[in-house]
C-alpha cells in the first residue's frame, strides 16, 4: 500500500475476550470500540464518529477480517474504511499476563492524508502533469452525503482507468482531481474554485442539489462545464451547466402504483430533508399522486443533520398515512428510517424513497430497511452480461469489501464515459464546444441504453425495487 | 509555502515509512532508522532525511558523534499524524476506562 502506518496501544486490566467483546457493545469505550454495527461479523457495514481536532467526523467501513482471542492466539479485527479516506484498521488484542495489550495499526494512504491535511487547512498542491486532460470530480466524502457517496469516486477512477485504456482523449490521459464538498454548498464552493485552479475546465459533481446550485451560481462566468450525474430536480440547465440523472415526476409516476398496491391504501405522507431537491420532490408529487386519485395526509421537514426525529415520525403515526414518501438523504436518511422502523412505522405504512441505494439500504440495516421501495435507473441486481461484467470489474479492482453499487455511483462512472466521448467527438478541450457534444450523447451502460437530450434531459429506463435482506428485488417500471 | 515541500516530501514511500518509524518514538539516529528501513541503504535513508529535514517535518539533533532525528513537533505531518495518534489513542484510554471498570464477575465471565 506504501501508506503511513500509525501505531497506539495500550495494556488493560481486563481479560482478551472481555476487551474484545466490547466492540460494537454501545458501552461508553470510545469512539473506535464504541463502532455503530448491527452485527459483529465479517462484511458488516461500521459507522464510528471520530473527534477529530474538535470536529466529529463520521468514519465509513466494513468488518472486512474478524478472530475472537484464543488460549493461544491474539484476536483481531480489521477493519476497511471507504470515507472520507480509504484505508484499513487493525486492532489486536494481546494476552498480557491476565490483562489485554491492544494494539491499533492504521495505513492512510496518499489521498487520505491529502483529505486531512486540507482539513487541517494546510496547502496541499495539486500535481499536475504536462499533457493530462484534468477532470474535476466533486463529492460528499464527509458529512451526511458520505453514505450515498460510497463507490462514486470509486467508479469514476474506474471510468477513467477504462478511458485511458482505451487512448484517452485524442491521446492524452484524463485525470481526476477530486473534491469533497463535505455535504455543505459553502464548502462545495471553495472546493469547486479549488478544482478551477488546479486546472479543471469540467466538474463532475455527485452531490446534492443544494451544493450543486450554489456552485453552478458561483461559477456561471467561469467559463467551466458543470455536469449533475446524479438524481436531481432539474431546472439550471444551459450551455455549460447540464443535469443528468433521474428526475422526481418519472421517478414518482413509475413507483406510485406498485407502492399503493403493496401499501393497500392511497394515503401519503411526505416527508424530507428541508433543501431544493425534496422540496422540489414534494412539489411534484402533489399533481402526480392527484392524477392516482391519492391524498396527502401531511408533510414534515426537517434540516440535514438531523438525528432526532421522534416529533415527526408521531405525526406519521398519527395521521393515518398507507405510504410515507421520505425524501430524506444520506445518513439522514439511514437515522430517520431506523428510528420509523423502532416506532412502529413498518407495521403501518409502506415508504417510497426516491434516493434510496444500496450502500443506504445496507446502513439501514436489513431489518429497519423490510417495506421500504426505491426507484432509480440502475440497482446492482440488474439482469444483463454488461451489469455482470462491470460488477466484476469493480470487485477486481476494489475488492470484497468495497461499497456496493447503486444509481448514483453508476452515474458517476457514466458521466466520466459521456465526457470522454464528447471531448474526443469535439475534438477540442473548449468545454462549449464539449458540452454541445455531451448535449446530443448516446451509450450503453450497466443500466441499458441512455440517451442525453439536451441540458436537462436523460431518457433511461427506470426500475422499482423492494428493499429485502441483503439487496433489493428489482422489478420493471409500469 | 513549507506544506508544498512537506507534501513532496511524503510523496516518497521510504520518506513516509521514516516518518512512520519517527512518529512511534521521541528520537532516532541515523543508523537506527537504516536498521528499521530494510527496502533502501543507509545513503539513499541519509539522502530522504536531508529531505524530510528541508521541507520542515523532522528535526536534527547532533550528539557526540550521532545525528539524532524526530518528527518536527510544528510541521504539517507532524500536526496530522499527532492528531491521528492523539485520536487512537484516545479510544484506547477509553476502552480501558470502560473495561477496567465493568465488575470483575462480568470480566471473567466469559
Amino acid at each position: 500500500m506504501g501508506g503511513l502506518a500509525l501505531h497506539a496501544q495500550t495494556s488493560i486490566e481486563a481479560p482478551p475476550r472481555a476487551v474484545f467483546a466490547l466492540f460494537g457493545s454501545a458501552s461508553g469505550a470510545g469512539w473506535l470500540f464504541d463502532a455503530t454495527c448491527d452485527r459483529v461479523a465479517v462484511g458488516a457495514v461500521v459507522t464510528l464518529q471520530a473527534p477529530l481536532g474538535g470536529e466529529r467526523i463520521t468514519v465509513l467501513g466494513r468488518i472486512s477480517a474478524l478472530r475472537p482471542p484464543g488460549p493461544a492466539r491474539p484476536g483481531r479485527i480489521e477493519l476497511r474504511l471507504d470515507q472520507p479516506w480509504r484505508g484499513r484498521l487493525r486492532v489486536l488484542f494481546e494476552a498480557d499476563g491476565a490483562g489485554t495489550r491492544v494494539r491499533i495499526v492504521a495505513d492512510l494512504d496518499d489521498s487520505g492524508l491529502t483529505w486531512l491535511m486540507r482539513r487541517r487547512g494546510h496547502p496541499v498542491p495539486e500535481r499536475a502533469h504536462a499533457g493530462e486532460h484534468l477532470v474535476g470530480l466533486l463529492t460528499s466524502k464527509s458529512g451526511p452525503g458520505s453514505v450515498f457517496a460510497a463507490a462514486s469516486e470509486n467508479l469514476a477512477a474506474m471510468a477513467v482507468d477504462e478511458v485511458n485504456a482505451d487512448g484517452g482523449v485524442r491521446g492524452r490521459p484524463l485525470r481526476l482531481v477530486v473534491g469533497d464538498d463535505d455535504t455543505d454548498p459553502a464548502t462545495g464552493v471553495a472546493e469547486a474554485r479549488r478544482l478551477v485552479r488546479a486546472g479543471c475546465r469540467t466538474i463532475l459533481a455527485t452531490t446534492t442539489s443544494a451544493t450543486f446550485a450554489r456552485v453552478s451560481a458561483d461559477l456561471r462566468r467561469a467559463g467551466v462545464l458543470l455536469v449533475l450525474t446524479l438524481m436531481n430536480e432539474g431546472g439550471l440547465g444551459g450551455e455549460l451547466c447540464m443535469q443528468l440523472g433521474e428526475r422526481p415526476e418519472q421517478q414518482l409516476r413509475a413507483a406510485v402504483t406498485p407502492l399503493m398496491r403493496a401499501a393497500g391504501g392511497r394515503r401519503w405522507f411526505l416527508a424530507g430533508n428541508d433543501y431544493v431537491w425534496p422540496l422540489a420532490v414534494h412539489a411534484m408529487a402533489r399533481p402526480v399522486l392527484a392524477d392516482h386519485r391519492a391524498s396527502i395526509v401531511g408533510e414534515g421537514f426537517a434540516a440535514l443533520g438531523t438525528r432526532d426525529f421522534a416529533p415527526l415520525i408521531e405525526r406519521i403515526t398519527a395521521s393515518g398515512a398507507d405510504v410515507v414518501l421520505s425524501s430524506f438523504v444520506g445518513a439522514d436518511l439511514v437515522a430517520f428510517e431506523r428510528q420509523c422502523h423502532a416506532m412502529g412505522v413498518r407495521e403501518r405504512c409502506r415508504t417510497l424513497t426516491l434516493a434510496l441505494d444500496e450502500p443506504t439500504r445496507e446502513r439501514i440495516g436489513d431489518a429497519a430497511s423490510e417495506g421500504m421501495w426505491g426507484v432509480s435507473g440502475y440497482f446492482e441486481q440488474l439482469d444483463g452480461a454488461a451489469n455482470a461484467a462491470f460488477l466484476r470489474r469493480y470487485r477486481d479492482l476494489y475488492g470484497r469489501f468495497a461499497p456496493p453499487v447503486s444509481s448514483i455511483a453508476e452515474a458517476a462512472y457514466e458521466a466520466v464515459h459521456l465526457y470522454a466521448g464528447a471531448a474526443r467527438r469535439a475534438g477540442e478541450d473548449e468545454p462549449r464546444a464539449i458540452a454541445r457534444e455531451l448535449r446530443s450523447s448516446r451509450a450503453r451502460f450497466p443500466r441499458g441504453p441512455v440517451t442525453v437530450a439536451g441540458p436537462e434531459t436523460v431518457r433511461q429506463e427506470l426500475f422499482v425495487a423492494e428493499a429485502v435482506p441483503g439487496g433489493f428485488a428489482v422489478g420493471r417500471s409500469g | 509555502m513549507a506544506s508544498d515541500l512537506a507534501f513532496d516530501a511524503l510523496a516518497d514511500p521510504v520518506r513516509r515509512e521514516i516518518l512512520s518509524v519517527l512518529a512511534g518514538r521521541d528520537e532516532c539516529s541515523a543508523g537506527e532508522l537504516s536498521a528499521a528501513i530494510s527496502r533502501v541503504g543507509r545513503t539513499a535513508v541519509s539522502s530522504h532525511l536531508r529531505v524530510l529535514r528541508t521541507a520542515g517535518l523532522i528535526t536534527e539533533r547532533r550528539t557526540g558523534r550521532f545525528r539524532m532525528y524526530a518528527v518536527d513537533p510544528t510541521g504539517p505531518a507532524q500536526d496530522v499524524i499527532r492528531l491521528l495518534q492523539e485520536l487512537f489513542q484516545s479510544s484506547l484510554d477509553a476502552a480501558r476506562a470502560a473495561a477496567e471498570s465493568t465488575p470483575g464477575t462480568d470480566r471473567r465471565a466469559m
